[in-house]
């Protein structure tokens, strides 16, 4: 009996022994610092999905809610660097440590206390104003906001949020003033802009399409690089001479120290699930187009995106400052 | 679609009876019950956690199910707040009043059976008006803009001054100390996290879930836990849940009101169907010729809360289904649930997917039906339950606050925060305060802020903009003569309304 205990407690210890070398062999967790419902969230699930089947292992999703992101950023940029705890973050990763330096506040993570695994979605978003609006395009905008300097207002998902930066970065660039009427989510902004309250508002593709569609709100400039496949019809900022860009991106990442076999077999995983053609039909179900990148191309894309980022946060400063 | 509401109403009802459609729609009911009769396991919760599992379903039976949880919770809701005073979710706060004294008067069937009716019927005519006035309704919701809210939740805040039972001082103290705890977290307006500490997790603001079980849910249980004995819990069996003939006819009037109201704030965005179960039981104690009963038993005070929240419920699918735009966080996992399968929501939703609209609304007739069953005959098994001695039931219950506080976000911060509310919820309570307004308080409290900072930011700090807007201008008003109604009796008589009728003694 003793023998047969002490032989199963040895083929236990083991086991456990190669289970340490073997990564993944436990379940991982995939943090998403968002609600469920969101973007982070609809892009999680079905990317934790595609990568149980290429890593095998169940991808845990789960949601830490708070802070635009805060809580559920620092939560993983402060876990155990083991390949175990994972991040599905958003562009506004690169804002809150921004912001927190911007009113001195003790950061509740930096950005390199994180390192990047893959880029999974990013989405430019669309600039719509309410059709009462007498404008058509972008020159038009720009004229009346001139002679109305001041006067004209715009709703966006909070300060600071993802549909309040591409705006800044706008006015900033065409050097106009605007009222900015800060709401709790992007859903509210677009709703305060259909019942006419404000006069425009920043949107991702797939939250204004069937409002567009509808004649409910007109699309005027888009912030991609090029122009936005379901608006072909919508210029680019780029093309109308301003150097400005912005994305909506949802992008994998991991604690800093993370050993360099773990972070590979994660790229690895990470690549082929984007193949996956499950993944791929439910992602273009819910609008969101893949934009995969690799650790090396999402590290420079990740940086050139934090920068322009972070003159934006810095061009918006403190409210009372415009005062 | 061109055959008229009632053909279209077959034709939803054809999709409706489907057995697959059917069984799932039992399920969301029997899991909204569930989930609604458990404290701080609210309908955000039990469709958060559901909603992973809709992924692989077809869109229809997605939000039949998913809706099921959701005014199935507005059944269950009312249980636990009847016979315990713990309110299985935010909504039911104002059932506990009445309910709670009923059970105590030896009458927790017929409340439990009013209760369970005026749900039916508030939700059986909201599902009429859902079909019937879905887009014309959407687009007079979308008129709301922040100064209309403003003057809304104005409102809603002199209904809370009348709402409790207790001294006026201490009613508003109360609220004072809601309104506070609601300005805690990051200012919208300007980016600044207020009194957080550093706690990165109290920079969002405390949640109404950890605060609303530790105020009404813990301190029950400590309270009763003090006791010398434990109160006897009233069994009511099937012939004991039988109103009688006055509680039935008392009962009529709230319950018309409160569905008519409920729709109405329904389809209003925000946290509708908690204001709208406040808004209902402060006009009935208002409307009523004996004001001196509420807070002591009075079945008006379980029938109208109870329809209303039932009938905003459904209000809220209004702009959800004719504009695609959520109501509140709930409906926007709902929206989301809708969207994985390709389903984009907006003007079109209706006219491009009547199977999911018309088999949707023919699935809330059927689910009312059930939830019906389900709760009067069920509510002796729930009854069966509080046998447990309260050693073993009380813990359990513990254990689900815990959980369901947790599950929320995740967070073990909000465990502390509702353990805290808990202890001070006990205090209040041993000293004579009445905990209800602090939780209504902190509802309103970063919503009116939020909308009066808008408004200004939309004038650009012109006050004025409150009163050059037709529905924002009828709002102030009304609010306006709500003051003034509140304070004549104490300009013109020595003594507050409610101490002359005796209302000082109680809480």
């Amino acid at each position: 009996m003793t023998r047969i205990l002490i032989g199963a407690l040895l083929a236990l210890a083991a086991l456990h022994v190669h289970a340490q070398d073997a990564y993944p062999s436990r379940p991982i967790t995939l943090i998403v610092p968002f609600p469920p419902g969101g973007v982070a969230d609809i892009t999680g699930r079905p990317t934790a999905i595609a990568l149980e089947k290429a890593i095998r292992q169940p991808v845990v999703i789960a949601n830490r809610p708070g802070a635009g992101g805060a809580v559920g950023n620092s939560l993983v940029a402060n876990a155990k660097p083991d390949g175990y705890t994972l991040l599905m973050a958003l562009s506004s990763i690169s804002v809150i440590p921004e912001a927190d330096k911007l009113f001195d506040r003790k950061p509740a993570y930096t950005l390199d206390q994180l390192v990047p695994i893959a880029l999974i979605s990013a989405d430019p978003t669309i600039l719509v104003v309410h059709p009462s609006l007498p404008v058509k395009s972008l020159q038009e905008l720009i004229a009346l906001a001139k002679a109305k300097s001041g006067q004209m207002s715009y709703s966006t998902s909070g300060i600071y949020g993802a549909l309040h930066m591409p705006m800044e970065m706008f006015l900033h660039a065409a050097n106009l003033k605007m009222r900015a009427v800060h709401t709790n989510g992007g859903g509210p902004a677009i709703t305060i802009l259909l019942g006419g309250h404000v006069e425009m508002t920043v949107g991702g593709p797939a939250a204004v399409a069937s409002h567009v569609k509808a004649g409910r709100l007109r699309p005027i400039v888009g912030w991609g690089a090029k122009r936005h496949a379901a608006f072909p019809q919508v210029p680019t900022f780029k093309e109308l001479g301003y150097d400005i860009e912005y994305y909506i991106w949802a992008g994998m990442f991991a604690p800093r120290g993370t050993p360099e076999p773990v972070t590979k077999a994660l790229r690895d995983a990470v690549r082929k699930a984007v193949d996956d053609p499950d993944f791929k039909s439910t992602m273009a179900k819910i609008d969101s187009p893949i934009q995969y990148l690799d650790a090396p191309e999402f590290a420079k894309y990740w940086a050139a995106d934090a920068k322009r980022l972070a003159e934006a946060v810095n061009a918006v400063g403190r409210a009372e400052d415009h005062k | 679609m061109d055959g008229g509401v009632f053909a279209n109403l077959m034709h939803g009802f054809s999709v409706a009876l489907q057995p697959s459609v059917l069984a799932y729609a039992f399920a969301g009911c029997v899991i909204g019950t569930l989930v609604g009769m458990l404290p701080g396991l609210g309908p955000l919760a039990g469709i958060s956690l559901l909603l992973p599992a809709t992924f692989g379903l077809n869109p229809i039976i997605a939000i039949v199910l998913l809706a099921g949880v959701y005014y199935g919770a507005m059944y269950g809701g009312s249980t636990t707040s009847i016979l315990m005073r713990i309110p299985g979710e935010a909504a039911s706060v104002m059932t506990c009043i009445d309910g709670y004294a009923m059970t105590q008067r030896g009458r927790a069937g017929p409340a439990l059976a009013i209760a369970a009716i005026g749900s039916f019927v508030a939700g059986t005519l909201s599902v009429v008006a859902l079909m019937f006035l879905a887009p014309t309704l959407a687009s007079f919701a979308l008129r709301f803009g922040p100064p209309e809210y403003t003057g809304l939740l104005l409102m809603g805040l002199f209904v809370l001054a009348y709402m409790s039972g207790g001294s006026m001082l201490k009613t508003l103290a109360m609220a004072a100390v809601g309104l506070l705890l609601g300005m805690i977290g990051i200012d919208a307006m300007s980016g600044y996290t207020r009194f957080s500490y550093d706690v990165i997790e109290l920079a969002d603001g405390i949640g109404i879930v950890p605060v609303a079980v530790g105020l009404f849910g813990l301190s029950e249980i400590l309270l009763t836990a003090g006791q010398p004995t434990p109160p006897a819990i009233q069994r009511p069996t099937l012939r004991q849940l039988i109103p009688s003939l006055e509680e039935i006819k008392l009962s009529v009037g709230p319950i018309s009101r409160g569905s008519l109201i409920g729709f109405l704030i329904g389809i209003i965005p925000g946290s509708a169907h908690i204001i709208s179960s406040f808004v209902s039981y402060g006009i009935e104690r208002r409307m009523s010729t004996h004001p001196e009963r509420f807070g002591k038993g009075a079945i008006e005070g379980v029938a109208g809360p109870e329809s209303a929240n039932n009938s905003a419920a459904t209000g809220a699918f209004v702009p959800m289904l004719a504009l695609g735009i959520p109501t509140g966080p709930i409906t926007a996992v709902m929206l989301a649930a809708i969207m994985v399968h390709g389903i984009s929501p907006g003007p079109m939703l209706i006219t491009q997917q009547p199977d999911l609209f018309w088999g949707f609304v023919a699935s809330m007739y059927v689910g009312n039906v059930v939830l019906l069953i389900l709760n009067l005959p069920l509510v002796g098994l729930f009854v069966y339950l509080l046998r447990i001695p309260y050693s073993y039931l009380y813990p359990a219950i513990l254990c689900f606050c815990i959980l369901g506080v947790y599950s929320v976000s995740n967070s073990v911060v909000d465990v502390w925060i509702m353990l805290g509310m808990g202890a001070f919820g006990y205090v209040l309570r041993k000293t004579g305060f009445e905990p209800a307004p602090i939780a209504l308080g902190l509802i309103l409290s970063p919503m009116l802020e939020l909308s009066v900072r808008q408004s200004l930011a939309m004038s650009g700090g012109s006050y004025g903009i409150f009163f050059e807007r037709p529905i924002a201008i009828t709002m102030f008003a009304a609010a306006g003569v709500l003051i003034l109604l509140g304070l004549k009796p104490l300009l013109f008589k020595r003594k507050d309304w409610r101490e002359k009728v005796g209302l000082e003694d109680q809480v």
